[in-house]
């Protein structure tokens, strides 16, 4: 994985929509949302590009058996950061999954994500059959699942994995798209090997193919084939109206990345080097650097607490991971094709050790890295599976920033778009492990006053800094005992939020009661004995 | 013999109005036709400006064949003439003074020529209206016809100009205008006095909003006074005390009301006053501030606070404020001051100077402005480059570091000097050859010590530093930057 660098970098973002068909009209309501700071439009060109010439025929295409290929149907609750305490928005899907194991299938993440309930259907054969999710890894939009009951599959012989298609070779995607009930088959051919955005976690990058065959909702998680092998799972389109005849699938060796990982029974996500560089194109640039052959990469920033926090500096010039020679354009020679540098990274697993040639101060040296996730970049992501965090306090409603947050309240503050912009990019992590922003305010005789105070960044409770929404419990529930007052300050704002202390416990179960809200915080986590004392302190 | 009475009698009035120095003013004898071809600066593109456009008022004359009419007609203007209604004579005219934050203008022929002005009457100003006072929209077609409109004025509050950030003393008055005139910027009068100028009409609920005279009188005084001080400023932001809680928590009891000082600007007048933040004022120059941030003015009635310093006071006057600082009564004598847009760390609006720029090789530096920010459309807080957004809303924690003005890369016009820059744009600068940059000035001096005939150039973003050999950037400033971009000066710095 290669986490999406934050604004300046002029790495373009794909507009990809996550294809898995919707089934009910629930799930249609989610408005995409709008651009969010550090997102940078991919730039399109305004004239299609020619038509690739004719392909040539495949062999054997015919042989290959679809009784593997399984349409995969899914209930889900869409959890409601708006509304943290309720229970979440029900919707559904549908996607393509097929067998590679015994009862062991390969599908999407984004498929069975939020799932309540997940039900596989084999071609042909009316009955539902309950399966379970194994693993999800959101990092690389891939699933395992199994069946409850394995009998309906006993006998169907798995799919092969296959290797990389090469350029300009036909492959045929089978799966369950929209237009018609039963299994389909499209085909096109290989139009191109990048290192592109996936756009389930939308924050991560991976090796990607991109094919000409239709891929629509529905396809999602089935099969792409080559010579009766898969050589991908079709995972994503072009939502835009420019780009015409783009699909993507997602090839072998992120594939056999997470059967590898989930070997030892857990998925332990992709481990990322932390650290973003710059290409060297001029020649003040080399000569200043001291970069004499066409080898070398400028890194521009190390995050704090990442894999190469302490190793590698700014402004080092990195030669080459793990002896690959790394080109002054950042891509590296790896298994005959010119690939990402990152490319290498993406291969290994936490704990691994990268071997890292170094320029500094115009002396070579070599240095190692030992590989971990990092996390602060998961503020920009879109997560999943993750019952929202809350905590609310007569009426005012405390919760951490983070994509799904963004989202469900439109949130436009300068203070917190750049907190979420930034978050990376400044180390804001470092004295923030949560932003805690005051989202709402639940009206009520008690805060009447306070319309127009959210949202905003919660900056001190009762005069305790707030560092996470575990802080914000604890200053609240244990405010100063010389004060008949609770007060709350916001980034930016001189006037503090000012409630009166004996007024509150009253108003606190008032709001409860009016607004339904029957537990009036979640923070995962959460010991059951700071649960239970907080909740003591509230009924005082 | 009734016949003869009345023609005498029509005589006698004809004799009287005669000499034009006993007229009073009429609209076809006290306005003249403003127009105004403006060219604006492109702050994008800051070596050039952009297509001109046309603008018309009608204006009030005033003494010294002066014609008033508002800033935002004469803003970045680049050819202004005087005209006569009826007859179409024509003259050149230029900005006699100007205020943006009060939105008015006084305009003067170019050449001194009486003979233009000759027949016609200058207006005083009146600065008595209030509520309930009728009010006429002076208008002359093009052929000299005037139009009178009536309009009655039912309410006076604190409203804003022309600036976003400019609020001043506005009359609103409501009755129909029927617009004849090549304008709607037209002058209100009260009894053959000028009472103010129409800034914008309703027509669904016929509502005119009205720049009222006091504030005329006011710029018209300053201007008289030789040095022109403009209107002072506070330099404060306050909140409402409604909540009685936070009252509690303030200890201001019933009596008391007034409002939360939650801001105060570092250099402005409340702050040299030792206005601090947490303060509550009680009361300015005597007046008793409410809970919402009102007084009682004995003129208007219910009036927001910020006429009390921007419309009663004047720069260098010292203003009593009482305050209650933790508990206790105090107050303090502010003197009054004025922030020009160019004190600042961002200007808030620059007119009739081209902005700030520096052109390395390709690399194109400016000088963060309100106005830049503006080119990315009415949703620039949330279109613009956030980085420079984020440092326009929270300027002090920049001026903290030493900085004047914000310089920050633009943008990169493609050359060879900056090969491999070409997607690098919005990068806010903080070193360039070892040196702090605090303004485009430093950055040009910055720029005469390259080491080893290589810029090393620093930014609070990525890709955090880059490099560009002084010869060849120097050749493509030289070079390309004439014949390829039509750019034959490389750098504007400071020049009016």
């Amino acid at each position: 994985m290669k986490f999406r660098p934050i604004p300046a970098r002029a790495a373009s973002i794909l507009i990809a929509a996550a294809f898995a068909a919707p089934l009910c009209a629930t799930a249609q309501d989610q408005e995409p949302p709008e651009a969010l700071p550090g997102e940078v439009p991919e730039e399109i060109p305004a004239s299609p590009a020619p038509p690739p010439p004719p392909p040539e025929e495949e062999q054997g295409s015919s042989e290959t058996s679809f009784e593997a290929i399984a349409q995969i149907e899914v209930s889900t609750i869409v959890p409601d950061f708006r509304t943290p305490w309720n229970a979440g928005r029900p919707g559904g899907g549908s996607g393509t999954g097929f067998l590679i194991g015994e009862n062991v299938f390969l599908t999407n993440a984004h498929v069975v994500s939020n799932a309540s309930k997940v039900i596989i259907r084999k071609v042909g054969d009316p009955a539902p059959h309950p399966a379970k999710i194994l693993h999800i890894a959101h990092d690389c939009d891939l699933a395992m699942l199994a069946l409850e009951d394995p009998e309906p599959f006993q006998g169907v012989e798995p799919l092969q994995i296959g290797g990389v298609p090469k350029l300009d070779t036909t492959v045929k995607v089978v799966g369950y798209p929209i237009g018609g009930e039963r299994i389909s088959v499209t085909r096109g051919v290989v139009s191109r090997i990048d290192f592109r955005p996936y756009s389930h976690s939308g924050v991560d990058l991976h090796l990607t193919i991109q094919i000409d065959a239709a891929i629509n909702p529905g396809n999602s998680g089935g099969p792409v084939i080559q010579n009766d092998r898969v050589v991908g799972v079709a995972f994503q389109g072009y939502s835009g109206s420019v780009a015409q005849n783009t699909g993507y699938m997602i090839p072998v060796p992120v594939i056999q990345r997470f059967l590898k990982d989930v070997e030892d029974g857990s998925y332990d996500h992709y481990v990322d080097l932390s650290v973003s560089e710059f290409q060297i194109q001029n020649p003040a640039q080399r000569a200043a650097l001291g970069i004499t052959g066409n080898t070398g990469v400028m890194i521009a920033g190390v995050q704090a607490t990442g894999s190469a926090d302490g190793v590698v500096q700014e402004g080092d010039v990195l030669l080459a991971i793990d002896g690959n020679p790394v080109f002054n354009n950042g891509l590296v020679k790896f298994e005959g094709e010119l690939v990402n540098m990152n490319e290498i990274v993406e291969r290994r697993f936490a704990g691994d050790v990268l071997k890292l040639t170094l320029l500094r101060d115009g002396k070579e040296m070599e240095v190692e890295a030992a590989l971990k996730r990092f996390l602060p970049y998961l503020i920009q992501a879109n997560e999943y599976e993750k019952r929202p965090e809350y905590v609310m306090y007569a009426g005012l409603v405390f919760q951490p920033l983070d994509r799904q947050l963004m989202v469900a309240h439109g949130l436009r503050d300068q203070t917190i778009r750049y907190y979420f912009g930034n978050y990376v990019n400044d180390e804001l992590f470092k004295e923030h492990p949560e932003v805690i922003i005051l989202t709402t305010i639940l009206k009520d005789s008690i805060n009447t006053f306070l319309e127009g105070y959210a949202p905003a960044v919660v900056e001190e409770i009762n005069g305790t800094t707030i560092k996470t929404l575990a802080d914000v419990q604890t200053a609240l529930a244990n405010p100063p005992a010389d004060s008949d007052f609770v007060t709350v300050k916001l980034h930016g704002e001189g006037r503090p939020i000012v409630l009166e202390k004996a007024r509150v416990p009253e108003a606190h179960q008032r709001i409860m009661r009016q607004y339904q809200i029957d537990e009036d915080h979640y923070i995962e986590g959460e010991s059951e004995d700071a649960a239970a004392k907080s909740e003591a302190n509230n009924n005082r | 013999m009734t016949a003869l009475k009345k023609s005498l009698a029509a005589a006698l009035i004809a004799a009287c109005l005669a000499p034009a120095t006993f007229a009073d003013p009429e609209p076809d004898l006290s306005i003249l036709q403003v127009n105004v071809t403006a060219q604006g600066w492109n702050f994008r593109q800051p070596w050039q400006k952009l297509s001109p456009a046309d603008r018309t008022a009608l204006g009030p004359l005033m003494e010294g064949n002066k014609v008033l009419t508002t800033a935002s007609i004469v803003s970045d203007a680049v050819y202004i003439e005087l005209e006569k209604p009826g007859s179409g004579e024509k003259i050149t005219a230029k900005v006699d003074a100007v205020d943006y934050e009060a939105n008015l203008a006084l305009i003067a022929p170019v050449e001194a020529n009486e003979k233009f002005f000759d027949g016609m009457v200058p207006m005083d100003v009146d600065p008595t209206p209030v509520v309930g006072d009728e009010l006429e929209i002076w208008q002359v077609e093009d052929n000299g016809t005037p139009v009178v409109n009536k309009a009655v004025i039912t309410k006076i509050d604190i409203d804003q100009y022309f600036l976003d950030s400019s609020y001043f003393l506005i009359y609103e008055a409501t009755g129909s205008v029927q617009f004849r005139a090549a304008s709607r910027l037209l002058p209100i009068a009260r009894g053959g006095k000028l009472a103010g100028l129409l800034l914008s009409y309703s027509t669904r609920d016929q509502v005119s909003s009205i720049l009222a005279a006091p504030i005329i009188e006011h710029f018209l005084k300053d201007v008289a006074e030789g040095e022109y001080d403009g209107f002072p400023n506070l330099g404060l932001s306050y909140a409402p005390t409604l909540d009685d809680q936070f009252r509690k928590y303030l200890n201001l009891n019933g009596d008391d009301d007034g409002v939360f000082v939650s801001g105060v600007q570092k250099g402005g007048s409340a702050d040299k006053a030792g206005i601090k933040e947490g303060d509550v004022i009680l009361a300015v120059d005597g007046h008793s501030i409410d809970r919402r941030g009102d007084y009682e003015d004995p003129k208007y009635g219910k009036l927001n606070l910020s006429h009390l310093v921007k419309g009663a006071a004047t720069v260098g006057q010292e203003l009593k404020i009482d305050l209650l600082r933790g508990g206790e009564k105090t107050s303090v004598n502010a003197k009054l001051e004025r922030k020009l847009p160019g004190e600042y760390l961002v200007d808030s609006y620059m007119f009739d100077r081209g902005p700030n720029f520096l052109i390395l090789g390709g690399l194109l530096f400016q000088e963060l402005t309100l106005p830049y920010l503006e080119t990315f459309g009415d949703e620039w807080d949330t279109r613009a480059p956030f980085r420079l957004v984020y440092t326009a809303t929270h300027q002090e924690e920049f001026e903290d570091e030493g900085r004047r003005k914000v310089v920050f890369l633009s943008g990169v016009l493609p050359s060879l000097s900056t090969q491999g820059y070409e997607g690098l744009h919005s990068l806010v600068v903080t070193k360039v050859n070892g040196k702090q940059i605090t303004d485009m000035k430093a950055l040009d001096d910055a720029l005469a010590s390259p080491k080893d005939g290589i810029h090393r150039i620093e930014f609070t973003d990525f890709p955090k530093v880059i490099f560009v050999d002084a010869t060849m950037a120097q050749q493509d400033n030289e070079s390309l930057m004439p014949n390829r971009y039509h750019i034959f000066k490389t750098k504007r710095i400071d020049e009016e």
